[in-house]
C-alpha cells in the first residue's frame, strides 16, 4: 500500500503537536505535562501563601483567556476563508483587496495592532474592551489564516478543478462542493497551530487592560511583591492549557484523516 | 607600547573609580505620572520629583541618577538590585514597608475620583456595578478594590485609564491628586472632571523606597530630603510643578 499523496503545511508558530509516530516528542509531551501537573499541585501543598492564594486569585482570567480565544479563532477562520478565496479570486479587483489586506496585517506586529485599534481606533469606535481585543485578535490571524486555507485549496490538484467543471459544476459549486471538503483535511493541522499560537497571544490584550491570566498575575504581584511565585504559576497554566490543546487538536487530526490512511 | 596601555587603562580607572567625594544614587522612576514625574517632549525625564532628588542630591552630596523604568515591575526591579532605589510617587504603605525601607516623606497626596464632565457621582460608592480604572499596583487602584460592588480594572499606565474613561470605556479613574489635576484640568480638561478627593483615613505620603539594609543610602537621601525641607525649597517646586 502506497503512501496517500497529502501536502502538508508547516505554519511554526504554534505548539508542538504530538504526532503518534513521532516518539521522541510525544515522550516530551508526557514529561512536559507531568511536570506542570506535579507543580501546579505540589507548590500550593508545599507553600499554601503565596502559591494557593495564586490560584485563587486566577480563574476567572483563564475564564477570560478562553473567551478571546475562541471568539477570535471563529471570526478568524470566517476572515480566513474569504480572504484565502478572495487570494484565489480571478475578479482581479477582490484579489486586490485580499492581498492588500494579508500584506498590511502581516507587516504590523501584532502588539501595534492591539494598541492601534483600542487605542487609536476607540476614540471613533467605542466598542467594549472585550470585543476590541476579539476583533483586534481576529483582524490579525484572520490574515495568516487566509494563507492557510489559500495553500489548503491550491494544494488540490487542479484536474479535480477541471472534472468538476467539465461535468456542468460551475466555479462556486466545485469549490464548494469538490474542493473545500477536501482542502478542510489539509487546513486542518496548521488551523489547530494557528488555535494555540493565537491561545498564546492572547497574553498580549493584558496590556489593554483586558482581565486575562496574566493581568490577573500582573495584578496579584503587584501587590504582594512575589514576582517569582506569580509568574511561575501563570507560566505553569500556559502551559497545561497548551499542551491539553495540542494532545486535543492531535486527536482531532488522527480522526479526521483516518480514511486516507485505509 | 605597554607603557602606553597601561597609562590608559589607569586613566580608564581613574575615571571610573569614585574617588570623587560623591556617591551616585540610581533611582527608578516610572515616568508616566505628570506632573511628578514624566517624559518631556526633549525626551527627558523631569517632574517634581526629579527636581526634588536632584535638589536632595546637592544638599546631601549625592548625584542622583534616574533611570526609568516601567511600574508594573518597578518593585521586583529594586528587589534584584537593578538600581539602588525608587523615587516614583511611591505611597508609604504598611504592605509596602514589609518589603522595603522608606525615607522620609517627600510629598503628601490625597486620592482623587476623575469622573467624565456629565457623570453626577461623588464617590465610588456611587459607582457600584461600573468599571472604574487605575494603574495596577498603586494606592488608587487599592482604593477602588475596597469597594464592594465597583469592578475594579487595573491599567499599566494612568494615562492609559484616562484615555478609556475620554472615550467612556470606564465610568472613572482614581490616582494621586496632583496627576488627577494635571489630567483633568489640563489635558482633558473638555471631558473630564475632579468628582471628590477620596477620604482614605490616614494621610499618604510619598517615600523614596530602598532595599531592606541600605542603611548607607538611605541616611544620604533622607540627609537631602531634610535640607530641601528646611530650605523651603520644596515651595518652590510645588509652584513651578504643581501650581500652589
Amino acid at each position: 500500500m502506497s503512501e496517500p499523496e497529502i501536502t502538508k503545511i508547516e505554519v511554526g508558530d504554534g505548539a508542538a503537536i504530538p504526532r503518534p509516530e513521532d516518539k521522541g516528542l510525544v515522550s516530551a509531551w508526557w514529561i512536559a505535562l507531568f511536570g506542570a501537573i506535579a507543580l501546579l499541585v505540589f507548590l500550593p501543598w508545599y507553600k499554601p501563601d503565596p502559591y494557593l492564594n495564586i490560584l485563587r486569585f486566577v480563574p476567572d482570567g483563564i475564564l477570560v483567556t478562553f473567551e478571546v480565544t475562541v471568539f477570535s479563532i471563529s471570526l478568524a477562520i470566517v476572515i480566513g476563508l474569504l480572504t484565502g478565496l478572495g487570494r484565489l479570486s480571478r475578479n482581479r479587483f477582490i484579489n486586490l483587496i485580499a492581498s492588500l489586506y494579508v500584506e498590511v496585517v502581516r507587516g504590523i506586529p501584532l502588539l501595534v495592532q492591539l494598541f492601534y485599534i483600542y487605542y487609536a481606533l476607540g476614540r471613533f469606535v467605542r466598542v467594549p474592551d472585550l470585543v476590541a481585543a476579539v476583533i483586534a485578535m481576529a483582524f490579525c490571524y484572520g490574515a495568516y489564516m487566509g494563507e492557510v486555507f489559500r495553500a489548503g485549496i491550491k494544494s488540490i490538484d487542479s484536474g479535480q478543478t477541471e472534472a468538476s467543471l467539465s461535468l456542468g459544476f460551475n466555479h462556486r459549486q466545485t469549490m464548494a462542493y469538490v474542493i473545500l471538503p477536501q482542502a478542510w483535511r489539509t487546513i486542518l493541522p496548521p488551523v489547530g497551530n494557528e488555535f494555540i499560537a493565537l491561545l498564546k497571544d492572547t497574553s498580549l490584550v493584558s496590556i489593554l487592560a483586558v482581565a486575562d491570566i496574566l493581568r490577573r498575575g500582573r495584578e496579584y504581584a503587584s501587590e504582594s511583591f512575589n514576582y517569582f511565585e506569580t509568574y511561575t504559576m501563570i507560566a505553569l497554566i500556559y502551559l497545561l492549557i497548551t499542551l491539553v490543546l495540542s494532545k486535543l487538536i492531535s486527536i482531532m487530526e488522527h480522526r479526521l484523516s483516518h480514511y486516507e490512511r485505509r | 607600547m605597554i607603557n602606553k596601555v597601561l597609562a590608559a587603562l589607569l586613566l580608564l580607572a581613574a575615571l571610573c573609580s569614585p574617588v570623587a567625594a560623591e556617591t551616585t544614587i540610581v533611582f527608578a522612576t516610572d515616568a508616566t505620572w505628570p506632573p511628578m514625574e514624566f517624559v518631556n517632549d526633549q525626551k527627558q525625564v523631569v517632574g517634581y520629583s526629579i527636581d526634588f532628588m536632584t535638589a536632595a542630591g546637592k544638599e546631601a552630596g549625592f548625584k542622583p541618577v534616574f533611570k526609568n523604568t516601567a511600574w508594573d515591575g518597578i518593585f521586583a526591579g529594586l528587589a534584584s538590585k537593578k538600581y539602588d532605589a525608587i523615587v516614583s510617587s511611591v505611597s508609604i504603605t504598611e504592605e509596602r514597608k514589609k518589603a522595603m525601607d522608606f525615607s522620609e516623606p517627600y510629598y503628601t497626596v490625597r486620592q482623587a475620583l476623575i469622573v467624565g464632565k456629565a457623570s453626577t457621582a461623588k464617590s465610588l460608592a456611587d459607582l457600584k456595578g461600573q468599571k472604574v480604572g487605575g494603574q495596577i499596583g498603586t494606592t488608587g487602584y487599592f482604593a477602588i478594590k475596597a469597594v464592594a460592588g465597583v469592578e475594579a480594572k487595573s491599567y499599566d499606565e494612568v494615562g492609559l485609564a484616562m484615555e478609556d474613561l475620554n472615550v467612556g470605556r470606564i465610568a472613572a479613574v482614581v490616582c494621586d491628586d496632583p496627576v488627577a489635576a494635571n489630567y483633568a484640568i489640563d489635558k482633558y480638561k473638555d471631558n473630564l472632571k475632579i468628582a471628590s478627593v477620596i477620604e482614605t483615613g490616614e494621610a499618604e505620603n510619598y517615600g523614596v523606597a530602598v532595599n531592606k539594609g541600605s542603611a548607607e543610602t538611605l541616611a544620604l537621601i533622607d540627609k537631602g530630603i531634610k535640607a530641601v525641607k528646611a530650605k523651603g525649597l520644596d515651595k518652590e517646586l510645588k509652584k513651578k510643578w504643581i501650581g500652589q
